[in-house]
């Protein structure tokens, strides 16, 4: 039975639920991670203005190669990240990167429309993480280990197909524009990391499609009991992954201008890094499309760091892994906290 | 502490219609005559266990069937078959006359079957509003979700119809809930969607008294309204105030099978006991 409550208690009530509505979201949301980058640029822009010869953080330059470079990691991420939301790993994104790459290159040095070329190289990256869907999920295997398994059997598809030489990619016109030009100062990658991530921001919290992305990893067995189909689902994150990754091989070889069969071996882990430092879960359920961007972003700042304070190259490994140590502490701490 | 208190709002109930999608199977399904739900010798196998053995009976319109049984007699298996999560490997349902198949959960859902399951089928990591919605998201014709009303109205089900003690916002995640407050939240799901049978497996294992009572007032007060309910508990004495008919089963048979006025407490105590 419904008790009358005064009319005016209600109120009170209703504006209640509707402002630790807002502390719940916000916690749900990468706030924690966004402050901190925010921190740590600001930190940095400072230490710039005080120090310009030591520090060059601002310098045109380095700000360019930056965004020509966190998009490369960054895009994969994505994919993977989403990937990981629904409960499933892809490590052989690196290899998909390369393979599908080289098949846009290959396929344009030997006279393809140039276009028809990277049609034909998102496809097969496309297929290729597909394919990867179908084995984890109708033989019901772990996709960590499927993906084990196709990343060596790609990166021999990629010798066999091509072989161990790199292979030269110059894309012309208005394809050249679009993939490796500029729009004003920001390099075309950023460009595309931006509305790739505002196009999977979209899909995945605010599309029903995210919501059973989330559903299917964070609990497979209640997706499905409440009429989310599971697999589908799962099949549609493994083929977003693998054009992810064809997209980031073919942004990478045109703006380097040729592409190395081995230049992407640790993709996977450095996406799935990424990832993390950005609050996803290696379990599954739990992530934002922002928390992936700004993982990419840290694990290149890091590195970005150190290099323009003259620190030799081990360190960058050290602290890219002690970046990634700390941020699942940061997570377990601040999760901890609040209940 | 945990209450509840369950309550027909007719404005949510008119929105769980429209969200639940199909529209043909409303509360007001073929004549009062045909039952609702006929299960034709249903058998099911897991390995080299027979969990299933031809189970038959009859859900009529308006009317709470009791079924009871020991652990592991089956219960749980029977209602994931009407529910469309497992399916049979014999034998037929029939739902108001006609043969159909439940494939897959969204098609009983269509159908108009609600189901709370013993495991709650909540996810942890999702908010409750999400997991209210899950699988049935409101959303305009592109897919993307009103966040916004499905925010409101999973608050509006939590503090009117199923008005739980401790849950401040539908934007707290699953995960932060209490056995009970979670129990409430797939109680809260199953009362916005349902339409034409409520399948509940031990709903109130971990609801206080009141909580319990308001639960099974609302199911008298569904019966009323020509809804039908199947309840799956261990608490006879529960079992034999609110339920018209009982099914025991024992070792995936059906082993008793008695309108409320052919049986009394003691034989269904004396059928669940000893098989
Ligand atoms: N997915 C499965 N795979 C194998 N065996 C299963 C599976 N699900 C259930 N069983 C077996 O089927 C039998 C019946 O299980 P079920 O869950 O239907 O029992 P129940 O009557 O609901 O019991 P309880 O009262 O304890 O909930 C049990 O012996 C169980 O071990
Ligand atoms: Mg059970």
């Amino acid at each position: 039975m419904v008790t009358e409550a005064p009319a005016t208690r209600e109120v009170a009530d209703y504006k209640e639920i509707s402002a630790s509505g807002r502390r719940y979201r916000l916690q749900q949301s990468a706030i924690d991670i966004a402050i901190l980058f925010v921190g740590l640029q600001i930190l940095s822009v400072i230490f710039a203005l005080v120090d310009p010869s030591r520090f060059a953080y601002l310098n045109s330059a380095n700000i360019t190669v930056a965004l020509q470079n966190i998009p490369l990691l960054g895009i994969p991420a994505l994919g993977v990240g989403i990937l990981m939301i629904a409960g499933e790993f892809d490590l052989s994104v690196g290899a998909n990167y390369i393979f599908s790459s080289i098949v846009v290159g290959q396929l344009s040095a030997n006279g393809m429309n140039q276009w028809l070329a990277v049609l034909v190289g998102l496809i097969a990256g496309t297929v290729i993480g597909l394919l990867n869907g179908v084995i984890t999920l109708k033989l019901k295997i772990p996709s960590f280990i499927t993906t084990l398994g196709t990343l060596g059997i790609w990166n021999a598809a990629t010798l066999f197909y091509h072989g161990a030489s790199s292979q030269t990619y110059t894309p012309t016109g208005i394809l050249n524009s679009l993939l490796n030009g500029n729009f004003g100062p920001v390099p075309a990658p950023a460009i595309w990391m931006l509305v790739l991530a505002v196009g999977c921001y979209a899909l995945l919290q605010r599309h029903r499609i995210g919501n059973h992305v989330f559903a299917s990893g964070g609990g497979p067995a209640a997706a499905n009991a409440t009429g989310v189909n599971v697999v589908r689902t799962k099949m549609l994150a493994f083929g977003i992954t693998g054009f992810m990754a064809a997209v980031g091989g073919i942004l990478a070889a045109a703006s380097v201008g040729n592409i190395a069969p081995a230049s992407a071996d640790s993709l996977a882990l450095n996406a799935i890094a990424a990832c993390v430092v950005g609050g996803l879960l290696l379990t599954g359920g739990k992530g934002t499309v922002l928390g992936i961007v700004i993982g990419a972003f840290l694990l290149y700042w890091i590195q970005d760091v150190l290099l323009l304070l003259g620190a030799p190259g081990f360190y960058l490994s050290a602290f890219v892994g002690a970046l990634i140590i700390a941020a699942s502490v940061f997570y377990r701490v601040i999760s901890t906290r609040r209940v | 502490m945990t209450s509840i208190e369950i309550n027909e709002v007719t404005n949510v109930s008119s929105k769980a219609e429209m969200t639940a999608g199909a529209s043909g199977f409303a509360n007001t399904v073929g004549d009062a005559a045909t039952p609702l739900l006929e299960l034709k010798e249903i058998c099911k196998r897991y390995g080299q266990i027979d969990v299933l053995t031809n189970v038959s009976f009859t859900v009529n319109k308006a009317e709470v069937i009791g079924l009871l049984g020991d652990n592991g007699a089956g219960k749980s298996t029977l209602v994931k078959t009407i529910s469309g999560v497992v399916q049979p490997d014999q034998g037929e349902l029939v739902w108001d006359g006609k043969p159909v198949q439940f494939n897959s959960r969204e098609v009983s859902a269509n159908y108009g079957v609600e189901t709370i399951f013993q495991d709650s089928a909540l996810v942890d990591s999702m908010s409750i509003a999400r997991n209210i919605f899950m699988g049935r998201e409101i959303r305009n014709r592109f897919g993307f979700m009103d966040l916004r009303q499905m925010r409101e109205i999973a608050a509006e089900v939590l503090k009117t119809i199923v008005a739980i003690e401790g849950i401040d916002s539908p934007d707290k995640l699953v995960g932060s809930l209490s056995g009970g407050q979670k129990q409430a939240v797939a109680i809260a799901r199953a009362v916005h969607f349902k339409r034409s049978l409520l399948v509940l497996d031990e709903p109130t294992s971990a609801l206080a008294v009141r909580a319990t009572e308001a639960l099974f007032d609302y199911l008298r007060h569904l019966r009323d309204q020509g809804l039908s309910s199947i309840l799956v508990t261990h608490d006879l004495y529960d079992a034999y105030r609110i339920c018209d008919r009982f099914v025991v089963m024992s070792r995936g048979r059906t082993i008793l099978k008695a309108a409320k006025s052919e049986t009394s407490i003691e034989e269904l105590t004396e059928k669940v006991s000893r098989g």
